[in-house]
């Protein structure tokens, strides 16, 4: 039964996605009973994985491959290990919640849908795949559907100065995410002929013996291809852009889960497969690192549209996972592992949160919003929560994963955890001037009439909440499930 | 597993469960979303009463014979263990002792004077969260989960001191006072992985042994521990990090005496104090310790001396009385600072909850020149209000004269006479303003407007009572505290006793002729000083700085920063290569024409390149 378990994450919402296309466009309520019902199945699912996976046999489990194309040494391999399941677990929240939150969407409801769990399918594909050829193929099929979710349901963004229209967010983004790719695919089809085992398996390419020369070449490649989705500078101008224009569950999924097949990516495919490129490079991956820290942070202190403070933030806290990654240590690539579930969980409730402001207000200026808490007191609470994970306080889970991967960096890189933790007090000021404009103060006249979040909006963000704040006090299910991952990978680091 | 062996339960053992109830109080509240009930403030005078009752087993098993510590794995990865436990040690006892209860005096306290309040559950709520973080940040045995504490007081501060989060000033004050400490927070996290970077583990007194015993490069030490004081110094309010403090005053007034006066500002010390060996190892951090205690005393008295609200006269005294505080950890006795943590702590809090009686009593009324005459109106708070005043002027024989006193001795031996000197002043200065804050208020005329005043409710004067007994008594301590701490007796040294004395009398004296009887007027004595009393009542223009550091540098760096991104980063170099390639594509199709020979010409033209590349040996 378990070795049908990770098949089943691909296959259930892709069958789904195919069934949902046949029913008529007018049956909006079945399309949405339908869709909740596989996300939460999902997310069952996923924590199924999650609870059952050894941790005191670690490796890869629930593993099942399929053969396909032989001749090429194709197959459809799958099976997780520590941090894959992490990723798993991290998806079936965020596609659960998600879709809770996208309930009411009535503008072509079932091509939304349709999208939505074509992309939820490959996002899952990657995680669980263990083949380098269908990894790049769910990778794809994850970024792909993305450019119409936002180019269709987006919304644009009118500045002064600046117009951002969200065609055009949508197609920088697809552009972006597709050189990335490019990269990503040029570096997989060499360490496939360099590799010289006519096989795409991960595994056994772990074991080939490719040259130090050969791994400094190609490394970078991943890391800048995996890199772009993951939000790197310089490459991050897609992601604020993208996030501000996309609609709230599709921000959610992708900042929440997207950005982190681009880190995953850097780990499953970069460290594990080119150790020795992946050690030359790393000091360069903790200055951009430590760039899109500082550089995020900063950029959110003067934003005035909520989503961009929202996306910034974002490009400044996946810098700690590149930093944490950079460290090539336990504890650093801990906190960086642990950071992408806990950014993926906060930023998900950042965006579910400003969704339901900007549904009942349609603003999202800063300078506009003023003294909600008054009316709208459950959204005021979670988001202040999901605020105060994200300035890494104690208690939630983002704390847990900075301090590591500060820990991890004060051993080889002092100066660096120094600027990092000077961003993490930078992000004090963007969030706490956040809270108190938007909610804090005299409510002004405008809102004295919102509505407060409602039923399924508080139930799904209160699932959200829940993991800030069972990771930020009880993390070590999380760590003893990433340091079974890690170990086999810091050990071929640390073996050459 | 067995946490609690119940034959044997030793102090440390037991010492857990004082945050605990807190915690439960909390999670109570919380969940059972008490907000607007009564019912919170029960649940948590409840949980900080069991904290109170837990702190007197713990003492009453605590039998001095060094540190009991108890740890249990919170979370490991690769070779980083990171655990949570406690230690119960001299310090810890004493805190434990302070903190519940001053939390539990003002909690009940509360619950007359925020009778009225929407959020009344909420109000409790975050304070038993606050007794609860704060017992952890004594309790931790190792560093990093004193982190964790410290973080979360700053996080109820923030939430009582935007209590009223309607009004902008109270969202702003919440506000300062978090980014303000966090950015000593910054300091203390480098400090403590620093620290970890040697040691290798968060655990305090190994990290403490290990110092004494030369294992840390010396530089490293002397970074992490001014690192660390830098944390120290936004907590507890240090000169320049103490703008945040004086603003805190926007909370309720309970919340004022609690957090910014007995019990939050005191972290910084009692951080001090606990790694205090490390501060010895690392000469010369002690001076700079004193010294920046020494000006933060002498500055924040000079500026309470002209304030005119009552909870900023006491907010600055606060800090004043900090930096006496720092001052004697610098001077190298931390039993002392400790000792004057302890009778400041009675005293401030009984000082603010005076002020709240006289807020609740006039209806809201806090600028002392606007009040007047009230002892008559307000007989128990007049009372309790000048046992809180002369305490901290240092009138023996209440607590805060022995404190001082003590103070003072350990400066003059541990310190270039210029530090006593100055100390003396400041000294002076308290007792000025206490005695103007005292005249001001309870004395002279009843105010016209002032008739309807009356003494406050049994809930409220009731604290205010039993505060002011144990300032009262609080000196008596001094000898038992010593022997507790195993520190031996300093010798009385008569002099500085008597210029002390003095600084305290003569303070008083001066207060008293001018305010009083106005024998000398206090304008006379403000133009002998030109254009002071405008700069200090404008705190020495440090917010205005640190206003114009954000406007003019931070927020214009931030402005930079987003332009860049959008302008440079996005516009030219992402669009540009858009445009670019469009571009190409668009005069390239002029190229493809079609026409064979095109083609041929320009395949020669490529041949003839690379060939003559070749030849020349570009390749």
């Amino acid at each position: 039964m378990d070795n049908y378990l990770l098949i089943s994450l691909i296959l259930v919402p892709a069958l789904a996605a195919i069934v949902v296309a046949f029913v008529p466009r007018e049956k909006i309520s079945e399309i949405r009973i339908l869709s909740g019902i596989v996300a939460f199945a999902l997310f069952v699912m996923s924590v199924y994985a999650f609870i059952n996976y050894d941790k005191d046999v670690g490796g890869y489990q629930f593993t099942k491959d399929f053969a396909w194309l032989d001749a090429l040494g194709i197959q459809l391999s799958m099976g997780i290990d520590g941090i894959s399941t992490t990723m798993v677990l991290l998806t079936g929240i965020v596609s659960f919640t998600a879709v809770l939150i996208s309930w009411n969407i009535e503008h072509r409801a079932k091509d939304f849908f349709v999208l939505f769990l074509l992309l939820v399918s490959g996002v899952y594909g990657v995680f669980v795949s263990l083949d380098l050829f269908f990894f790049f193929f769910f990778y794809e099929l994850a970024v792909l559907p993305m450019y119409l979710l936002i180019g269709v349901w987006g919304s644009s963004s009118d500045f002064v100065t600046f117009i951002r229209n969200k065609e055009y967010a949508a197609l920088k983004l697809m552009l972006y995410l597709v050189a990335g790719s490019i990269l990503v695919w040029v570096a997989l089809l060499a360490v496939y002929v360099e590799g010289d085992m006519n096989s795409f398996s991960l595994l056994k390419l772990q074991d080939a013996e490719l040259s130090e020369d050969f791994q400094r070449l190609y490394f970078p490649m991943f890391m800048v291809g995996f890199g772009v989705l993951a939000g790197l500078w310089p490459f991050h101008t897609w992601s604020p852009d993208g996030h501000v224009s996309a609609p709230t569950s599709v921000s959610m999924l992708h900042a929440g889960v997207l950005m982190k097949l681009g880190a995953y990516g850097i780990i499953r495919i970069g460290v594990d497969l080119l150790p020795q490129g992946a050690e030359y490079w790393m000091p360069l991956l903790m200055i951009l690192g430590t760039i899109n820290v500082v550089y995020g942070a900063v950029s959110a202190l003067s934003q005035t549209d909520l989503k961009y403070v929202i996306g910034y933030s974002s490009v400044s806290h996946m810098g700690y996972v590149f930093m944490g990654l950079a460290t090539l240590n336990a504890t650093g690539m801990g906190g960086a592992v642990l950071q992408m579930f806990s950014h993926g969980i906060m930023t998900a409730l950042f965006f579910a949160l400003v969704g339901v402001i900007y549904d009942r207000s349609h603003v999202r200026d800063i300078g506009i919003l003023e003294g909600l808490s008054k009316r709208m007191g459950w959204t005021a609470s979670f988001f202040a929560i999901a605020g105060l994970a994200s300035l890494g306080l104690p208690g939630l889970s983002g704390f847990v994963a900075e301090v590591l991967v500060f820990i991890g960096t004060f051993k080889d890189y002092p100066i660096f955890g120094v600027l990092g933790i000077i961003g993490a007090a930078i992000t004090a000021v963007y969030i706490l001037r956040l809270l108190g404009k938007v909610f804090f103060g005299p409510i002004s006249e405008d809102w004295k009439t919102l509505p407060d979040a409602n039923n399924v909006e508080k139930f799904s963000a209160g699932i959200l909440v829940l993991f800030l704040l069972v990771v930020g006090l009880y993390p070590k299910p999380w760590m003893d499930l990433i340091n079974t991952g890690l170990s086999p990978l810091i050990e071929r680091v640390a073996g050459l | 597993m067995m946490l609690l062996d119940f034959t044997v339960m030793e102090g440390v053992q037991v010492a857990w469960l004082a945050p605990a109830a807190c915690i439960l109080a909390f999670v109570l509240i919380t969940l059972m979303r008490l907000f607007d009930s009564k019912l919170g403030a029960l649940i948590s005078i409840v949980g900080i009463a069991s904290g109170f009752a837990i702190f007197l087993y713990v003492y009453s098993q605590f039998n001095n014979s060094g540190a009991e510590e108890f740890a249990r794995e919170w979370f490991s990865i690769g070779s980083t263990e990171i655990t949570i436990g406690i230690a119960i040690d001299q310090l810890s006892v004493v805190m434990l002792g302070v903190v519940t209860f001053v939390a539990l005096l003002v909690q009940i306290y509360s619950v007359s004077y925020m009778e009225e309040e929407s959020r009344f559950g909420w109000y409790f709520g975050v304070h038993s969260l606050f007794a609860a973080s704060m017992l952890i940040l004594v309790l931790a045995n190792n560093l990093l989960l004193l982190y964790v504490a410290w973080e979360l007081v700053g996080l109820c501060s923030y939430l009582l001191i935007g209590f009223w989060y309607e009004k902008r000033s109270a969202a702003e004050a919440a506000k300062k006072a978090f980014i303000t400490t966090r950015i000593g927070d910054v300091g203390l996290l480098i400090g403590i992985i620093l620290l970890y970077g040697t040691a290798g583990t968060f655990d305090t007194s190994t990290i403490i042994h290990i110092a004494q015993s030369g294992g840390f490069a010396d530089s490293t030490l002397m970074a992490a521990v001014l690192l660390i004081f830098l944390g120290a110094m936004g907590k507890s309010a240090q000169f320049p990090l103490h703008v945040w403090l004086p603003d805190a005053m926007e909370g309720p007034t309970p919340v004022s005496a609690l957090i910014h006066a007995a019990t939050m500002v005191v972290a910084g010390i009692y951080l001090v104090a606990r790694i205090f060996p490390l501060f010895e190892v690392a000469d010369p951090s002690l001076t700079i310790v004193a010294v920046v205690g020494l000006s933060t005393a002498v500055i924040a008295a000079s500026i309470a001396l002209v304030m005119t609200d009552l909870k900023k006269i006491l907010a600055y005294s606060t800090v004043s009385h900090l930096g006496f505080m720092m001052l004697a950890l610098g001077s190298g006795a931390y039993v002392v600072a400790m000792f004057h943590l302890f009778t400041h702590a009675f005293a401030k809090a009984l000082l603010f909850l005076s002020a709240g009686s006289v807020d609740h009593g006039t209806g809201g009324k806090r600028d002392i020149r606007e009040l007047g005459g009230l002892r008559k109106k307000m007989p128990i708070t007049f009372v309790t209000f000048s046992i809180g005043a002369l305490a901290l002027a240092g009138v023996p024989p209440l607590g805060g004269f022995f404190s001082k006193d003590e103070i003072m001795m350990a400066v003059m031996d541990g310190l270039h006479p210029v530090f006593f000197l100055i100390a003396i002043v400041a000294a002076f200065m308290s007792s000025v303003y206490m005695i103007r804050a005292l005249i001001l208020v309870f004395f002279g005329d009843l105010k016209p407007e002032n008739q309807e005043a009356h003494e406050s409710p049994a809930l409220i004067t009731a604290p205010l009572l039993i505060l002011a007994g144990l300032s009262l008594v609080a000196g008596l301590f001094v000898a038992g505290w010593q022997d507790f701490f195993n520190v031996k007796h300093h010798d009385i040294n008569f002099v500085v006793l008597a210029l002390s004395l003095l600084a305290s009398l003569g303070g008083l004296l001066l207060g008293w002729a001018i305010y009083s009887k106005e024998w000398i007027s206090s304008r006379d004595v403000a133009a002998k000083f030109g254009d002071w009393e405008k700069h200090a009542s404008n705190g020495y223009y440090l917010d205005l700085a640190y206003q114009w550091c954000i406007d003019r540098i931070v927020l214009v760096v931030a402005r930079v920063v987003a332009l860049f991104d959008r302008i440079v980063v996005n516009d030219t170099a992402v669009n540009g290569t858009g445009y670019s390639v469009f571009l190409s594509g668009f005069k390239l199709r002029y190229v493809e024409t079609g026409k064979v020979y095109n083609y041929a010409l320009a395949m020669v033209i490529g041949i003839v390149v690379v060939g003559l590349t070749i030849y020349w040996g570009l390749i």
